[in-house]
């Protein structure tokens, strides 16, 4: 409990000019400082000595489907974070997009080995095999969004509703999870925040000084809703969680839809 | 109640306007959140969820909903950054008087 006389002002980082704050945060240099942060020391996203669980076979199977469809949300994000560095409207959007690419190639590598430590023979395969019908229509038109070039409804669709409903279910899923997938998962939704934090910015900037744009995101979030929630619900039953979890997840995603101004 | 590790000051500089009381100041220290450069690390924390509370220098994130913390008390009208999400946030008092963090796009 002790603090550090002070002898001099100290630095206020809230008092930086917003042009020097957003080259900060959208740097190589800022998101490197902040990964050696929290995923040194790790192997495979989590501590090398952490013990495994011992599971039933209903609840290996349940994790296994799980994880392959966390593998499937974070290859749309892969493909399409990839995709959208080209037109990206600035060089801050296009540096960010590289970060989050490695994050993406990063997640999507830490689920595939948790599958391989559980016994998955081909992970990939496996994949295929389990993955849920809506996500897989989910990633199918975010990938045509960034193939048409939409900047706002492809970023709309990947930073804000995919990384939303991602952000919601790791973290729910992280409290209940064994040690090892609890490590993975909370690495991954610290790279989560920086995701969905440039989604909901871009938009609302965007949404700011081109409102006409609004209907046309309107448009993309109700076509991808139902996919959300469908998704929602398939992932909830496997992981195990109560009903009202399943709601209050649904919020948490609306929630960052609604300050955006989509109801 | 105050949960983190920290000494108030009065600090009379900071009371910008006449007949408005004189900011507290913080000195703030790295509570353990790794998610922003070492150098950023005491500007925020983590939630600790029910029963944690904030001071007077702590708005949460709306969008991340991390703690953000700065050196001096927090007032209506301030700006803060949340670095972990990049957001720029406006200080507002909500309707049951507390202070929270809107987003400024």
């Amino acid at each position: 409990m002790c603090a550090q006389p002070q002898r001099s002002a100290p630095i206020e980082i809230h008092d930086l000019d917003l042009q020097q704050f957003l080259e900060e945060v959208h740097s190589f240099e800022f998101w490197f400082e902040a990964v050696e942060g929290y995923l040194s020391g790790l192997t495979w996203g989590h501590r090398p000595d952490t013990p495994e669980a011992v599971f039933d076979e209903l609840e290996r199977d349940r994790l296994i489907t799980v994880l392959c469809n966390y593998c499937v949300g974070e290859t749309a994000a892969l493909e399409g974070a990839s995709g959208l560095i080209s037109i990206a409207p600035n060089r801050l959007a296009k540096v960010f997009l590289s970060t989050q690419v490695a994050d993406e190639g990063r997640h999507l590598e830490v689920f595939l080995h948790r599958l391989r430590d559980l016994g998955v023979p081909n992970p990939e395969a496996e994949v295929e095999r389990r993955a849920s019908p809506s996500l897989v229509l989910f990633k199918r038109r975010l990938l045509e969004l960034v193939a048409g070039k939409d900047w706002e409804a492809a970023i709309f669709a990947q930073n804000v509703i995919l990384e939303a409903l991602e952000f919601a279910v790791f973290h729910s899923h992280g409290q209940t999870a064994d040690p090892i997938t609890r490590e993975v998962l909370a690495g991954v939704v610290k790279d989560e925040r920086r995701h969905i934090g440039f989604g909901e910015n871009e938009i609302g900037r965007r949404l700011a000084a081109a409102p006409h744009i609004r209907a046309r995101i309107g448009q993309v979030k109700k076509e991808l809703d139902h996919l959300v929630f469908d998704t929602l619900a398939d992932t909830i039953k496997q992981i195990g969680l109560p009903r009202d979890e399943e709601d209050r997840l649904g919020r948490a995603y609306l929630e960052s839809v609604e300050r955006l101004g989509f109801l | 109640m105050i949960t983190d590790p920290r000494e108030r000051e009065d600090d009379s500089e900071v009371a910008e306007t006449a007949g408005q009381s004189a900011r507290q100041r913080f000195i703030l220290e790295d509570t353990g959140f790794d998610e922003v450069p070492k150098k950023y690390r005491r500007f925020y924390r983590k939630w600790k969820g029910a029963g944690d509370m904030l001071a007077p220098n702590e708005v949460i994130c709306p969008v991340c909903k991390v703690v953000i913390r700065s050196t001096r008390e927090l007032r209506p009208g301030d700006r803060v950054y949340c670095m972990p999400c990049m957001s720029r946030l406006v200080v507002v008092r909500n309707q049951s008087g507390t202070l929270e963090a809107r987003v400024a796009y």
